[in-house]
């Protein structure tokens, strides 16, 4: 009689052989750490604003820079209407209309001030949030106030059928909201603003700034 | 008698080679590529549109070179696939497109796949190549700094 050789234990030897095989060879991983540079980035455009080389859908695309001019919204009421409580349409000294993002005439300036910016952030922790800060009144060399309250603006843009995002309003004289941009959004709006003309008051140039603060959580 | 003794051994001994040899070539190693190491410290991903755009592209994106050096000596003169796997468990959702020096194929992966960089003969025990990592995520999913672990396997022919 011939020995027969057991298959089972033949294919167990190999399976054996086979595992300890892929267990003897070193195993290793190389890792590559990403991160998000810059992750939070804001840009805020009260009046006009600065894009080198282009638009920012122009080819190449252009890039947001800073601009410090501070403009300004005015109004002439005539002797004969002062106090009379009819609305003095304001306009500004700003000449854009156009929007960077694509160029577009959005606002009519300067009947309008153009409004915008975007924010962009990796991690969502909410919107940017546009507040207003006026102080109570508007002052003349002599002294004399209107408070900031008598100037109100509406809202729009050319085009736009939607919501605007930063609404029409009312100066309260101290810091207020004025609207938000969603994370990684451009949003834009066109004001118009004007002048209450509720108070008789004496005659003079009246100023007061008003300062925009785009600011992101 | 002794002639079916024979055609059982035989047969016994086809079937036991039988299953040797598919138990080695059908496995899939891990190859040691413990020698490796990113030539930067990391990868830094910039957004690819600077600004918000109505297309909504929120990628974000960078490179990254990697010196491989993989020990595939236990292959040596043997055919053989050699595939680079990123795992999907704790990987970040990227893209991963990845240029050599010719050594290895280039290609592109994304995690929970193994895409192939090499077949044919093993022809040296070390395999020597620059890889090039152009790393694409989503920069609104992407909250600090994450881990991408790579490693390579083989499958015999």
């Amino acid at each position: 009689m011939w020995p027969t050789p057991n298959p089972t234990t033949a294919t167990i030897a190999a399976g054996l052989c086979a595992a300890a095989l892929a267990t003897a060879l070193p195993a290793g991983a190389f890792t590559v750490n990403i991160t998000a540079a810059n992750p939070k980035a804001l840009y805020l455009q009260v009046g006009v604003g600065t894009f080198t080389g282009g638009n920012y859908n122009s080819n190449p695309r252009g890039t947001p820079g800073n601009n410090t001019t501070v403009n300004t919204v005015s109004v002439t009421v005539p002797a004969n209407a002062i106090g009379s409580g009819a609305a003095q349409t304001m306009t500004t000294n700003s000449t854009a209309s156009n929007s960077f993002y694509d160029g577009y005439a959005f606002c009519n300036a300067p009947a309008q001030l153009y409004i915008g910016g975007f924010y962009r952030n990796t991690t969502n922790t909410g919107a940017a949030t546009l507040t207003a800060a006026s102080p109570a009144n508007l002052v003349n060399a002599a002294g004399d106030l209107i408070p900031f309250t008598q100037i109100r603006w509406t809202s729009s843009g050319n085009g736009d059928t939607g919501a605007q995002p930063f609404l029409a309003g009312t100066f309260v004289g101290g810091t207020q909201t004025i609207g938000s941009i969603n994370r990684n959004q451009w949003a834009e709006s066109c004001h118009t603003f004007s002048y209450a003309n509720s108070n008789f008051v004496a005659a003079g140039t009246y100023t007061g700034r008003v300062t925009y603060t785009l600011s992101a959580p | 008698m002794i002639a079916r003794a024979f055609g059982v051994l035989a047969l016994a001994m086809a079937v036991a080679a039988g299953i040797a040899v598919d138990a080695v070539e059908a496995a899939t190693y891990r190859v040691d590529d413990g020698a490796s190491t990113p030539l930067e410290s990391g990868a830094v991903l910039r957004w690819r549109e600077g600004v918000p755009s109505k297309s909504n592209d929120n990628t974000i994106e960078g490179a990254v070179a990697v010196a491989l050096r993989l020990n595939v000596a236990p292959w040596i003169n043997r055919s053989a696939r050699l595939f680079l796997v990123l795992p999907e468990r704790g990987t970040a959702p990227v893209k991963v497109t990845w240029l050599t020096q010719g050594r290895l194929l280039p290609g592109t992966i994304a995690p929970g796949n193994r895409v192939l960089v090499h077949a044919g003969p093993i022809t040296s025990p070390i395999l020597e190549e620059t890889l090039t990592l152009k790393i694409e995520a989503d920069g609104t999913r992407l909250p600090g700094t994450q881990r991408l672990n790579f490693h390579f396997e083989i499958d015999l022919d």
